[in-house]
């Protein structure tokens, strides 16, 4: 009779379904579609938060979105410069890169009237480090001393409940001590992971995160409503000192396709996106004029090759120089980007402090000729043939296609491509060794540092424990690092990185190809939207024209 | 027809946990990791990858993993997804638009698509006939996937930008009721319409040709008569077996509908916890679309008696 | 229904017991029907056309050399400098975003294409066939257990039914998305013959047949299936032309025919992204594909008239 029961269950919720359609058919459409219209609210675009609006468990892009409208760190980023500015924090001070004394400014507290105080923030971090919780910031917290209590490893418990590391000196004052001296830790501080929670998430963590109460210049308006909308409004009690939202509301309108997002920005049903589609990148200029926004964003694009699995094909540096001079970065940037990705010339972005224009000199320039020449003195690659792998659900099928003609063309290879469903698929191929081709593979910074795109990607430490999917291996390169991390300044750190760069470029374990453009659009019912380098809408500034 | 019924709802059981059984095990052994697949492109830290996997059972063996979830789903829980969702929440916040939209694409090619059918067949060689062989030829050979952004761009943004007609929604809002599920369920329901229309023609070109219909015209009873009351009700049953298939395929197969126009129904977060690996998710969806089968196909067996009095079930 | 299942299982068995002779007859019968249909056919103007389009995509699939001097796997075949531009003399269907030749791009993506269509429907309405036609002629117990069957397979999306045949098979070609799309698509046909079945079964003609003793094979195959075939080559004509489309769907889960390989489903999916900016691209492989179809709906149309018994 299960069936029976079944088919009334569903025969009802059609009854249902219609008629709640029915009522609301006459009611002309209302607030999500209105928009711009009704009071100074607007909806821009978004995707799916993959999990509760926590900060400490939130890694993607799209819940850091949201988080960074409802919430305010200790520091933020230059729109310009990315220089970390301070924010909730009044000083952040260390002598000896090791110590660090972080003082915090009057007035902020959170959307429940909670004052911001240097517990908030020091119970928070303690969350996110301890395993029991399973934060997906765990990681960020590592540098910490005694994180190693808090974390100890599958099937340990926990030895403490407290990171050593964290001293709340007074209301105002709290005091991190790291493990070994990191010279940028000020610069890690705006990622949300180190964002302060209130009492109230202890209590009950999951409802926290439908509806998360912040710090930061908007607050929820409603639950989180999945699959359709996040509302925030503005938090009235937003201290001066910082920039208070100038809109009265924002709907987060969800997507899962760029393309609709954009035809909805297009008729205005939306105001602004930060994610524009491949389809749009020929005419949006032409679309939008002045309301495009064009500038360069923290990503860059590598192929990537399994070094450690498979040398016999591209373990020689020359080998790999070879492919990083057949192809022609300008025109695969130029004609299947339209120019919305820019010919990348340094492992580092140009968006951070130490980048150096053309670093990478001609390992980076097409030069079909040589790079033939030093492909047939190296001996070339067995079967004579390279194999590219990438992911097919993000738009990289065209211009891995455009690399693999030119391969074949410049240097006289065989190529083939293997597609993967995800990007996952193509790591636990790599892991499983039933893949050993080249790979298509991209970076984009958790927070603006020249350290973030080098150690994360190329250290022995990431081979394990984050994006080392080659396996390279360097010494030099290990000892450089550490040597940054140790210097007393942090000028004297970025000369160290860039030498450590510079290793990089020698070896070429991954080539650079492209670094993103950021691409966003708004309609003409807003003024002041811009972007920051970490993807984010200014959404605080943003006004209706 | 009573106990027929009866008997048929007594097979759903053992059908059912048969597919639970087999899709759970079908998720089991895909090769990858749900962890990773959520993850995006950099890569989870270990620690954090054990945990969650201990968090979630995924190292159980596979029988003690299926028993937790079946004897869950007996207490009326569906399980958890890897987001910490429930799935119970997940399913019934999608499937209403689902229902709807199929529904309407339904109505759509089983009306528009017997409509064109009995025109084309009656009209053979003429303009209908051969306007419905040109739109089988288009609706096959251009993707879903450009019809349906060409009809948004064209009634969703340009009607609205150049004539100020905001009919079309571009994106589905659930406060436009109908009218936000008319583009979708048209542009769902197009291959479907070619299949009908072209089964139409030629069932009832077939039944037309039938003894019994000669004799019906050959005692003087007019055509509209003779094909509506025997011709195409027995010309039917193809059809409705087709129409009676496809509706569970408009409910689980919307993926790319879905996806233009914005409606995060069934077919979308199914095709996306395949992606990711998401085993509670998709036995859940998956068992509901086996029900929805079991359902019609018990529908559409009935029918056959109604429409076709020598098919008896007893 | 339990009663056509006892009669039907008894012809049944009687018939396998049956030795060579009538056997012999049956075929020289059927032969008969089949001649009857192949003199039809080579008078009707719609098979001639719609066979002569097969031939030409056939020959196309197996010597595309025929067609075009050039080759898309040459090194050269490709020049982003060429990417997008607008038909012209020298090529008459322009270029594809890689700045390759589509003309030629659309005459080699016959094969993989050609292969994937035919392929798919025969394996479908071959199985889905004779699956229907036992559940719909023996009935009870067997059509129980084939129709539940088919709703658990009805049910399983394709892309997870993909990824784990894929998962065994290692890499994708146009074969191994036969098999894909195969697997998960006989449910359909076999609905269909199914009902077909049944709604022949009671005919006069039928009951006639049994009434003089023939057997359960001879009426199946000899009254049934004829009459009931219809709707499937319908569907069977429209399928193959969609199998051919889907193709590129699964390509991009590693299960189809994958790059450098060229088939049209591929070629149509490239270019839906660009298709406001560059239409030429979609159009000539779509354009491909329509003439395909339409060559297996009218073969379709035409071998449907010539088996119709009731067309005598």
């Amino acid at each position: 009779m299960r069936g029976a029961t079944q088919t009334k269950w569903i025969v009802a919720a059609t009854a249902i379904a219609l008629a709640a359609t029915a009522c609301s058919a006459s009611s002309k459409s209302s607030d999500s579609k209105a928009g711009a219209s009704a009071g100074g609210t607007i909806a821009v675009e978004l995707g799916e938060p993959q999990h509760g609006l926590v900060p400490q468990n939130t890694a993607e892009s799209e819940g850091s979105e949201v988080l960074n409208a409802v919430f305010a760190g200790l520091v933020d980023y230059d729109r310009k410069t990315n220089a970390p500015k301070l924010r909730v924090a009044e000083s952040i001070e260390s002598t000896d890169s090791k110590v660090w004394t972080i003082k915090l400014k009057d007035g902020y507290t959170f959307h429940n009237g909670e004052k911001v105080t240097a517990k908030s923030f020091v119970d928070a971090w303690n969350y996110g480090a301890n395993q029991d919780n399973a934060q997906e910031s765990l990681p960020f917290f590592s540098k910490i001393e005694g994180s190693e209590e808090l974390a100890p490893g599958k099937d340990k418990k926990p030895s403490a409940k407290e990171l050593k590391g964290l001293k709340v000196v007074d209301d105002k004052t709290f005091t991190v001590t790291l493990s070994a001296p990191f010279s940028q830790f000020k610069t890690m501080l705006g990622y949300n992971a180190f964002y302060p929670l209130p009492t109230a998430f202890f209590n009950d963590p999951k409802a926290f995160g439908e509806k998360p109460i912040g710090n930061g210049p908007f607050e929820m308006d409603g639950a989180w409503e999945h699959n359709k909308q996040i509302k925030v409004k503005r938090f009235e009690n937003f201290p001066s000192s910082d920039t208070k939202a100038k809109l009265a509301g924002v709907t987060f309108k969800i997507y899962d396709n760029l393309d609709t997002a954009y035809n909805d920005l297009r008729a205005d049903n939306i105001q602004a996106t930060d994610k524009l589609p491949i389809s749009a990148m020929s005419t949006v200029k032409s679309e939008f004029g002045d309301r495009y926004i064009y500038k360069p964003e923290s990503g860059v694009g590598y192929i990537g090759f399994p070094i450690a699995t498979n040398p016999e094909t591209y373990g020689k540096p020359e080998i790999r120089k070879a492919i990083s001079m057949a192809i022609d970065r300008e025109a695969i940037t130029k004609t299947i980007f339209s120019g919305t990705r820019v010919p990348a010339d340094d492992f580092v972005n140009p968006l951070v402090n130490g980048y150096r224009k053309g670093a990478m000199g001609d390992a980076a320039k097409y030069d079909p000729v040589k790079a033939k020449e030093l492909f047939t003195q190296a001996n070339g690659v067995p079967n004579n043939t390279i194999e590219l792998g990438y992911n097919a659900d993000g738009g990289h099928k065209e211009w891995i296609e455009a690399v693999g003609n030119q391969l074949k063309k410049n240097l006289g290879v065989e190529v083939t491509f293997k597609p993967f469903e995800k990007f996952g698929k193509i790591l636990d191929a790599l892991g499983d060794k039933q893949y050993s081709g080249a790979f298509r593979m991209a970076w984009s910074m958790d927070y603006p540092s020249i350290e973030n795109y080098l150690r994360p990607i190329f250290s022995k430490v990431a081979i394990e424990n984050g994006s080392n999917y080659g396996g390279y291996v360097n010494e030099q390169f290990e000892t450089l690092l550490s040597q940054a991390d140790q210097a007393k300044t942090e000028e004297e750190g970025l000369k160290l990185y860039q030498q450590a760069d510079d290793v990089l470029i020698q070896d070429l374990p991954y080539i650079p190809v492209y670094t993103y453009m950021s691409s966003a659009a708004y309609t003409k019912k807003i003024k002041n939207f811009d972007t920051d380098a970490q993807g984010h809408m200014n959404l605080a500034e943003v006004e209706l024209a | 027809m009573g106990r027929y019924v009866i008997r048929r709802l007594i097979q759903a059981i053992p059908v059912l946990l048969g597919a639970t059984l087999l899709i759970y095990a079908l998720v089991h052994y895909l090769p990858g990791d749900p962890v990773q697949a959520l993850a995006g492109e950099k890569r989870v830290d270990p620690l954090l990858r054990e945990l969650i996997r201990e968090k979630y059972h995924l190292d159980d063996p596979f029988l003690v993993q299926y028993w937790n979830y079946i004897s869950g789903v007996f207490q009326g829980d569906l399980g958890e997804s890897l987001t910490g969702r429930a799935v119970t929440d997940m399913i019934s916040e999608a499937f209403p638009y689902t229902v709807n939209l199929a529904l309407v694409a339904f109505i759509i090619e089983a009306v528009v698509g017997v409509l064109a059918g009995v025109m084309a067949a009656l009209r053979r060689g003429k303009f209908l006939d051969q306007l419905v062989l040109i739109s089988t030829l288009l609706v096959i050979s251009i993707p879903v996937f450009v019809t349906g952004f060409a009809l948004q761009l064209l009634l969703g943004v340009k009607l609205k930008n150049d004539y100020g007609i905001d009919f079309f929604p571009v994106s589905f809002h659930e406060e436009d009721g109908l009218r936000a599920y008319l583009l979708p369920a048209f542009v769902l329901a197009s291959t479907s319409l070619a299949y009908v229309a072209r089964l139409t023609r030629t069932s009832l070109m077939e039944t037309m040709r039938a003894d019994y219909v000669r004799t019906a015209v050959a005692k003087g009873l007019k055509r509209r008569r003779v094909i509506g009351r025997h011709a195409l009700r027995n010309a039917l049953i193809p059809i409705v077996t087709f129409l009676g298939a496809d509706l569970g395929g408009l409910m689980g197969g919307a993926v790319i509908t879905e996806k233009i126009f914005n409606m995060h129904g069934i077919g979308g977060l199914l095709a996306q916890s395949v992606y990711q690996k998401q085993g509670t998710v998709i036995v859940g969806m998956v068992t509901l679309l086996v029900v929805i089968y079991l359902v019609t196909t018990l529908l559409v067996d009935l029918l056959y008696a109604v429409l076709d009095p020598r098919i008896r079930y007893e | 229904m339990s009663d056509t299942t006892t009669v039907g299982s008894e012809a049944l068995s009687g018939d396998t017991g049956k030795t060579d002779p009538p056997k012999k007859q049956k075929t020289e019968r059927a032969a008969s029907l089949w001649s009857d249909a192949v003199r039809d056919l080579r008078r009707n103007p719609v098979f001639l056309i719609g066979a002569a389009l097969v031939l030409i995509l056939l020959v196309m699939a197996a010597v595309p050399q025929l067609f075009t001097s050039g080759s898309p796997f040459d090194g050269d075949a490709c020049d982003l400098a060429n990417s997008l531009k607008r038909p012209s003399a020298e090529h008459w269907f322009g270029f594809d975003v890689q700045g390759c030749d589509v003309y030629t791009r659309t005459v080699w993506g016959a094969r993989n294409s050609i292969i994937v269509g035919v392929l798919t429907t025969l394996a479908v309405t071959v199985v889905g066939s004779l699956l229907g036609l036992l559940a719909g002629w023996v009935g009870g117990i067997t059509d129980s257990i084939l129709s539940r069957f088919t709703e658990v397979f009805f049910s399983i999306p394709l892309l997870l039914g993909g990824m784990l045949i894929m998962s065994m098979l290692g890499k994708g070609n146009a074969y191994t998305v036969s098999l894909v799309m195969a697997v998960l698509g006989w449910p359909q046909i076999f609905r269909i013959m199914r009902a077909s079945v049944l709604s022949n079964k009671y005919n006069d003609y039928v009951m006639a047949a049994r009434a003089l003793g023939a057997s359960s094979m001879r009426i199946t195959f000899r009254h049934i299936l004829p009459n009931a075939i219809a709707p499937v080559i319908v569907i069977g004509a429209i399928s193959l032309g969609v199998y051919i489309g889907a193709e590129a769907a699964l390509s991009y889960l590693g299960i189809g025919v994958q790059s450098p390989e060229i088939s049209w489903g591929l070629m149509i999916s490239d270019a839906s992204a660009r298709f406001l900016t560059a239409p030429h691209v979609l159009l000539f492989p779509s354009a491909a594909l329509s003439i395909t179809v339409l060559a297996f709906i009218m073969l379709g149309d035409a071998v449907r008239d010539a088996l119709d018994p009731k067309l005598r």
